[in-house]
């Protein structure tokens, strides 16, 4: 195969006007504004620079910039083609084409995906009863695709109401999946969004802080009364099926359905804006039992009543963290990408805010912070800006930063990938490019007893929207009766292949643990005996879980593992494909260099390599490989 | 406790892991961190410890106390539909969804007077694990990553801390490195995966491999003078000595007969408490097991119950296998968690219970360690600390000194930090027969 540079070139360069040539208002659309933005941050980089007295890094090599990119942008490594394209190209602008075609590109959203499903503990399924966060998964999935801007992002899922399989309202997950825990979620919502640590306030006065528990009780006011919609009508139907759970069968089952998989995964109630004080309450300035009204702790003050219950406190609240903290909202998410493009957030932890005069670099934090906003928080567009600039291109410091937290911009600190660039890059080696598979869509499929039923008929989206409308028990039981013997009669007599068309229902993706897919289409979270588990990918249980920590069984995996199983030992691997069109066995090293460590081999490297297969036959292509895989350079992010 | 201490151990692991790294690595070595702390912890050791290996059960999510280990029979509205049942140690009553575990108290030593300071999970679980509190500057080591550094290993091949199960943030070497990070098991039949090598591999183009492998490390290191970077070529030394080890064995359930097996019970947990036995016996210091699922603010009841049926059989047949095989008394079995949970119950969310992080319990047994009593105790409701308060530092402390390891040795970080195996914990030393 050889590998058509001209045409390659064309893909990066057409990409990039595709994506960003729409709507030349926005700034966020405009590629002048972006090269015009990144050359201020790198202004601000410089000066800092001079201040300290301090030299500038260099810029890194092409190879190293590719590789970065890459990783940083889409998640995994480049394919051999897509290395050997830019390598070859002479092109003073390549760099610049090779960000916008990683933006425009699928890959873009997964790898983001997966940062968002670990800030959120998006797992698939929930503890205890029938309720999934499959329709919730999948609006992430989808607000991540459809670059959804943060503050919308954030507002949709703070102010969320309504039924969690309608993929309108799905964002109700956010609530749901916390059912009876509503102080976590509200510590949690806090945490990720202003970088305000409140947990302690939970229980007691924060000992370091200011914050008191009474403040974080005004608080929880506004979220306070997170009801499952309608679900009185059914109470007493439920408590009768439960009751004789073990007799009734499936009749219980179909009572399960409703009670867990509708009514559980409902949200009503706006937030009342009132909440009691709890009966452990322990300081002076309010007693056990009290109403407290809703009131913000900082930012400008938004008040809600304590004599009557006004509702919409989830709105008020939304609206309180994306539009009335000032710099801290914008500043949080601005260095939470700051951090994913750069490697080093400019303050860390990144989930504890402190104001930009206080950070290393206040100017730069400040200026990113306004950025962000005059983006319109399009993370996207954010992240491209970022990419283009110097300070992204710096070479490589083995050293950790100097800093207690955070950055201190001498060169780009050396990092091991995560496990989803692991697996995304691994993926590609053995399947070749995975953005070129369908993504996991939603399983909105009707299920009783752990099978799905009426398929093509009728699907969890309609059947939850006809029993959330029902508004008396008896309405309910009627409902229940008939749609008990429908499932018991299998449904009706049309064809289920003829009503999905008429339904415009579209086939259903998933993937197995197992399947060579992306890591954010895969079954969320990773078993425990799952490669992506064992590199350290989060459990979903906390916040942000994931870990780098190295340990023996990653080792074993790399020498006699997945890696073996997949791709060394895998004769139709893509890495052996793309090495029959090579002639000479100097050509087929340099492909497997590409492909693996994405940079040709030295000369040095090309010496011991023929030497392996001078003695060891077609036998040592496999000895390359896996040598090349189970290396440093491999598992690191220059 | 030169027996801990191991000091003759160091010396031989070493020379085997240079002679393993030569012959598959051909080249090239680090120089191995030296045994200096474990000489220097045996000056500070404490005397009288019986405990060599300690098995670690952490109950995740915040073990309802009330309606296990510390029950409040004439509290009916704290208690909800939990009774309690008698044991075969006097005096002492369990939640009545322990019917197994009843019959060994007369073994364990249950410490009714836990507190902590965290009540949100992910700090509550962190300061169990590491005696401190969270902070985003530093990853404290894990309790046994502490329990190798201090005693070293015992084995020179096997790892000394196991994690079955586990979460990967809570068993890591933190600042002394990935060689003190848990060996992580993700399903106990599996054993240790991919622990030997394929068939598919010679020998020698295994070795070919790694000798190409070491070529391009000893490169990029020489780049690249990284921690991280290095911890993964200690890594692969320490991997290949597992893989050649003709104790590997230890992590084949498949060598246990079936009826052992059975007496364990089915699932991860238990299946876990049984290659736990295995691992200690073959050597490894420190083995954790975790059992999630006890975040019951939902249908507390129905939730507790199911937990404690994956708990209960298996944690009874590991009390009773270990003292059949005479190994109680040189282990210890610890069950903890990172709180209670809350005597009030929540009837808006279906019978449900949430954190407790001011009184909890936690439980020993084995390892010198007294059996058939309780320590410390709340008050009437279960709600608050009355007697003999145990934090979390204290209660590791413990731990440290049933093995014979110096609670209060301070150790620096790389940072210059000063750090204690338990902080400032003082063990409770009473509970020791």
């Amino acid at each position: 195969m050889k590998i058509s540079v001209p045409l390659l070139l064309a893909v990066f360069v057409s990409s990039q006007i595709s994506s960003w040539a729409q709507d030349p208002r926005q700034p966020a659309a405009d590629a002048d504004f972006l090269r015009k933005s990144a050359l201020e941050i790198d202004k601000h980089i410089a000066v800092f620079y001079r201040e300290k007295k301090l030299p500038v890094p260099d810029v890194t090599d092409d190879a190293t910039f590719l590789r970065r990119a890459f990783l940083v942008a889409i998640g995994r490594i480049p394919t051999a083609e897509e290395a050997l394209a830019f390598i070859e190209i002479e092109d003073a602008a390549k760099r610049e084409e090779l960000v916008s075609y990683l933006m425009g590109s699928q890959g873009y959203s997964s790898h983001l995906s997966n940062w968002a499903f670990d800030l959120l503990r998006l797992r698939d399924g929930r503890q205890g009863g029938e309720a999934t966060n499959e329709p919730y998964r999948n609006w992430v999935r989808r607000a991540m695709d459809a670059n959804m801007p943060w503050d919308e992002f954030v507002t949709s899922l703070v102010a969320s109401s309504g039924n969690g399989w309608d993929p309108k309202t799905a964002a109700v997950g956010y609530y749901t999946i916390d059912r009876g825990m509503p102080l976590d979620n509200l510590s949690n919502t806090m945490r990720i969004f202003l970088g305000s640590r409140m947990e302690c306030a939970q229980c007691h006065d924060d000992p370091f802080k200011e914050t008191e528990r009474k403040d974080f009780y005004h608080l929880a006011a506004f979220t306070n009364g997170q009801y499952q919609q309608n679900e009185e009508h059914m109470q007493d139907l439920w408590d009768e099926y439960r009751e004789d759970r073990l007799e009734r069968g499936e009749e219980y089952q179909v009572a399960q359905l409703f009670w867990d998989r509708i009514y559980g995964m409902s949200l009503s109630g706006g937030g009342r804006g009132q909440i009691e004080l709890p009966s452990d309450y322990q300081y002076r300035d309010g007693d056990p039992g009290e109403i407290l009204g809703a009131q913000t702790p900082f930012g400008k003050t938004v008040r809600m009543s304590d004599r009557k219950v006004e509702g919409g406190g989830r709105k008020e609240f939304a609206n309180w963290i994306v539009a009335r903290t000032g710099e801290q909202f914008p500043a949080v998410i601005a260095n939470r990408m700051w951090q994913r493009i750069m490697g080093k957030g400019i303050y860390e932890p990144v989930d504890d805010f402190i104001e930009s005069r206080q950070t290393v670099h206040p100017k730069l934090m400040s200026h990113i912070a306004k950025l962000m906003h005059d983006l319109d928080y399009d993370l996207r567009a954010f992240q491209h800006v970022l990419m283009l600039t110097k300070t992204f291109q710096f070479a490589t410091n083995p050293n950790p930063s100097k800093l207690k937290g955070g950055d201190d911009f001498h060169g780009r600190k050396i990092a091991r990938l995560s496990a989803e660039q692991i697996w995304d890059s691994l993926i590609s080696l053995s399947s070749g490019d995975p953005d070129k598979k369908p993504d996991r869509t939603a399983d909105n499929r009707i299920f009783v007893g752990g099978k799905p039923v009426l398929v093509g008929q009728m699907d969890m989206i309609q059947l939850s929207e006809d029993v959330l409308a029902l508004e008396s028990e008896k309405e309910v039981r009627e409902f229940f009766d008939d749609f008990l013997a429908t499932v018991q009669s299998g449904g009706g007599k049309k064809g289920a292949a003829e009503d999905s068309q008429t339904m415009g229902m579209a086939a259903i993706q998933s993937y197995g643990k197992d399947s060579p897919v992306r890591a954010s289409e895969l079954p969320s979270p990773a078993p425990r005996e799952h490669f992506l588990y064992l590199f350290g990918a989060s459990d979903r249980e906390v916040v942000e879980g994931a870990t780098k920590e190295p340990n023996v069984g990653q080792v074993l995996s790399m020498m006699n593992g997945y890696v073996q199983r997949q791709l060394v030992g895998n004769s139709a691997a893509h890495i052996y494909k793309s090495l029959e069109s090579a002639g000479s066995e100097g050509e087929k090293i340099r492909r497997i260099y590409l492909a693996i460590l994405n940079r040709p081999p030295t000369e040095q490297e090309m010496g011991w390599m023929k030497e392996e297969i001078k003695t060891r036959g077609e036998e040592g292509y496999g000895n390359i490989i896996s040598s090349l895989v189970m290396s440093s350079e491999f598992l690191f992010l220059q | 406790m030169k027996h801990i201490l191991n000091k003759a151990d160091e010396p031989t692991r070493r020379q085997f892991m240079q002679n393993a790294a030569r012959a598959y690595l051909g080249v090239h070595l680090f120089p191995m961190l030296g045994s200096s702390i474990a000489t220097a912890a045996a000056e500070g050791a404490a005397q009288g410890a019986k405990a060599k290996h300690v098995i670690y059960l952490f109950m995740s999510g915040g073990m309802s106390h009330i309606d296990t280990f510390d029950p409040k029979p004439k509290k009916k509205d704290v208690m909800g539909p939990t009774r309690t049942i008698p044991t075969k140690a006097d005096g002492v009553e369990l939640g009545s969804y322990l019917p197994k575990t009843a019959k060994v108290t007369d073994k364990m030593c249950i410490i009714n007077s836990l507190n902590s300071t965290q009540g949100a999970h992910e700090q509550g679980s962190y300061i169990m694990h590491t005696s401190y509190s969270q902070r985003g500057t530093i990853q404290h080591p894990a309790l046994g990553s502490w329990v190798v550094k201090l005693g070293g290993r015992l084995h020179p091949e096997l790892p000394g801390f196991v994690a079955v199960n586990s979460s990967p943030e809570n068993t890591g070497g933190g600042f002394f490195g990935a060689k003190f990070s848990a060996a992580p098991i993700g399903s106990p039949d599996q054993g240790l995966q991919d622990s030997r090598r394929s068939e598919e591999v010679s020998p020698e183009d295994f070795t070919r491999r790694l000798s190409l492998a070491d070529k391009l490390n000893t490169q990029f290191h020489n780049r690249f003078p990284n921690a991280d970077v290095k911890a993964y070529e200690e890594l692969y030394r320490e991997a290949i000595a597992l893989m050649n080890s003709k104790d590997l064995k230890a992590f084949n359930l498949a060598e246990e007969d079936a009826g052992t097996r059975a007496l364990y019970g089915g699932g991860n947990f238990a299946q876990g408490c049984l290659l736990a036995r295995r691992l200690v016996e073959n050597g490894v210091r420190f083995v954790e097991v975790q059992l999630g699922g006890w975040d019951t603010h939902y249908d507390n009841f129905t939730a507790v119950e199911g937990r404690c049926k994956e708990f209960d059989q298996a944690y009874a047949a590991l009390l009773m296998d270990l003292d059949q095989r005479g190994k109680l008394q040189d282990t210890l079995v610890v069950v903890a968690t990172e709180f209670g949970r809350t005597p009030e119950i929540k009837k808006e969310h279906n019978n449900g219970r949430d954190h407790h992080p001011s009184a909890f319990s936690c439980v020993l047994a084995g390892g010198g360690v007294q059996g058939g009593v309780k320590y410390g105790e709340t008050d009437a409701s279960g709600n608050k600390v009355k007697k003999d308060t145990v934090s979390v530092q204290d209660f590791n402390a413990t731990i440290a000194y049933a093995l014979g390891l110096p609670h209060d040795l301070v150790l620096m970080s790389p940072t210059k930090r000063p750090f204690k195996i338990a902080d400032k914990g003082t063990p409770v030393t009473k509970i020791f027969g």
